[in-house]
């Protein structure tokens, strides 16, 4: 039986031997076939690759859906010539494979943090179809990318921060906010968006800006509504704070899941839940603030 | 049905969808739509839930009606989908539920008694809302987008599955 079976091995090892000098003997004619290292297609590759995966970077961080992402990947990709482009889409990096003909090369790219910026999104889709449509090199299209998102306007803070305030007394009135309680709610989140754009610009951290500006816009909200003599002031402490709510990832979320994109879809829903509880530790602070103040 | 709540509804589901679309940096120019979207979405809840519908119901509802118009208005204008889609649900998303939420489950942390189940069925409630309800946001607009998305000019068999 022992002798059976190192038989059966000898055999085994025999094979692979013969099939290893076959293949070894196919080597010259292979490598006869390969065009010399110096004029293989990875640079311009290596360049697709990069480029597409910068665009969709940018459309991550502006708040695409995983599926928005994945099209415009295809979309500059196919521009750029690569003939199949496979995305690996992660909350926080990207993996793309890009082949044309029998070469092909994988890559990654991490992702920064995730806001929401329609104008830059809309910017890149009118990127990645000029792409299609010019036939744009790589380099164009990473040069027009870095341009993109130089020029992008914005509004003046003190633009949104009014815009903000608005919709969250508007909010507030949806909630039943009394028209006592909508003024105070309107300045609360003003004043919160103020904050919070200072405080993102000075590189504080996401979800300490969250309890920051929750725990002061419910202050405020609180203190003004008791000055106005609102009777919903409860109501009105929520709405004020209704601008931290991530509701663009929350529903995004959920339509990765629907998308087939479960995994990013699924880190989305936790990072709103973590600042859902962040945003209540700022509630739970700003009442605890003025009782010690009172 | 109160047609004075519905235009206030109206009205302020409108004025919530445009300052949002101010954070979110969509352009001047499209704003109004976005004001459109956040009317059209307020008002068929404010409208279904008067008939007794429930309020998860009622935002489905609205978010499919929303979803369809913009995938139709994006065939005819070229204007972004996802822009608008999201941005007109904001006013329905139920930040005020989650936060009470999540305020209720903070409360029957620190109760101690053992006759103190009131809170955390109000929590419960509030947690379940929120989830039924943005759930009910994401499938209505999911719908249409997968029912009448455009197709983007690829070639055959080169997309990856998923």
């Amino acid at each position: 039986m022992l002798l059976g079976k190192c038989l059966k091995g000898f055999l085994v090892q025999t094979q692979r031997n013969v099939r290893n000098e076959v293949e070894l003997a196919d080597l010259p004619e292979l490598m006869k076939a390969c065009p010399p290292l110096g004029s293989t297609p990875m640079p311009s590759l290596n360049a697709i690759t990069m480029a597409t995966l910068d665009a969709a970077r940018v459309l991550m961080e502006s708040g695409g859906k995983a599926k928005s992402v994945d099209d415009l990947v295809h979309m500059i990709a196919h521009g750029l010539g690569a003939e199949s482009a496979e995305l690996r889409i992660g909350y926080a990096s990207l993996g793309l494979t890009i082949s044309i003909g029998h070469s092909s090369i994988t890559r990654m790219k991490k992702v920064g943090s995730i806001g929401v910026n329609q104008r830059l999104e809309q910017g890149l889709w009118q990127l990645a179809k000029r792409g299609l449509h010019e036939r744009l090199e790589a380099e164009q299209v990473e040069d027009q990318l870095v341009q993109l998102v130089a020029a992008t306007p914005h509004y003046r803070p003190w633009v949104m921060a009014l815009g903000v305030g608005l919709a969250c007394a508007a909010f507030g009135r949806l909630l039943g906010v009394d028209w006592r309680g909508t003024g105070p709610v309107f300045f609360a989140a003003t004043v919160g968006q103020c904050v919070r754009q200072f405080a993102l610009r000075y590189g504080l951290n996401v979800f300490v800006c969250t309890v920051l500006v929750s725990s002061l816009a419910s202050l405020l909200a609180s203190i003004g509504g008791h000055w106005a003599g609102s009777g919903t002031i409860g109501t009105a402490v929520i709405a004020s704070v209704l601008l931290l709510v991530p509701g663009v990832p929350a529903v995004n979320a959920l339509n990765d899941i629907l998308e087939g994109y479960p995994t990013l879809g699924s880190a989305r829903a936790t990072s709103v839940m973590v600042v859902l509880l962040f945003i209540a530790a700022g509630l739970w602070i700003g009442p605890v603030v003025l009782n010690l103040w009172r | 049905m109160n047609l004075l709540f519905l235009l206030h509804q109206t009205f302020c589901g409108a004025v919530a969808a445009a300052g949002f679309g101010m954070l979110f940096n969509i352009g001047m120019q499209q704003l109004p739509w976005c004001a459109g979207t956040g009317a059209l979405a307020l008002a068929i809840r404010t409208y279904c839930t008067g008939l007794g519908w429930s309020l998860e119901g009622a935002s489905f509802a609205a978010a499919l009606a929303v979803g369809a118009a913009v995938q139709l208005l994006h065939w005819r204008m070229e204007i972004s989908p996802t822009a608008f889609d999201v941005v007109g649900c904001i006013p329905m998303v139920p930040g005020s539920f989650a936060a009470k939420a999540m305020l209720g489950l903070f409360a029957a942390a620190a109760k101690t008694g053992s006759g103190d189940t009131h809170l955390l069925i109000m929590a419960l409630q509030y947690t379940l809302s929120v989830t039924f309800i943005t759930g009910a946001i994401g499938t209505g607009l999911a719908i249409p987008t997968l029912l009448l998305r455009v197709r983007l000019p690829l070639p055959r068999g080169s997309r990856p599955e998923h």
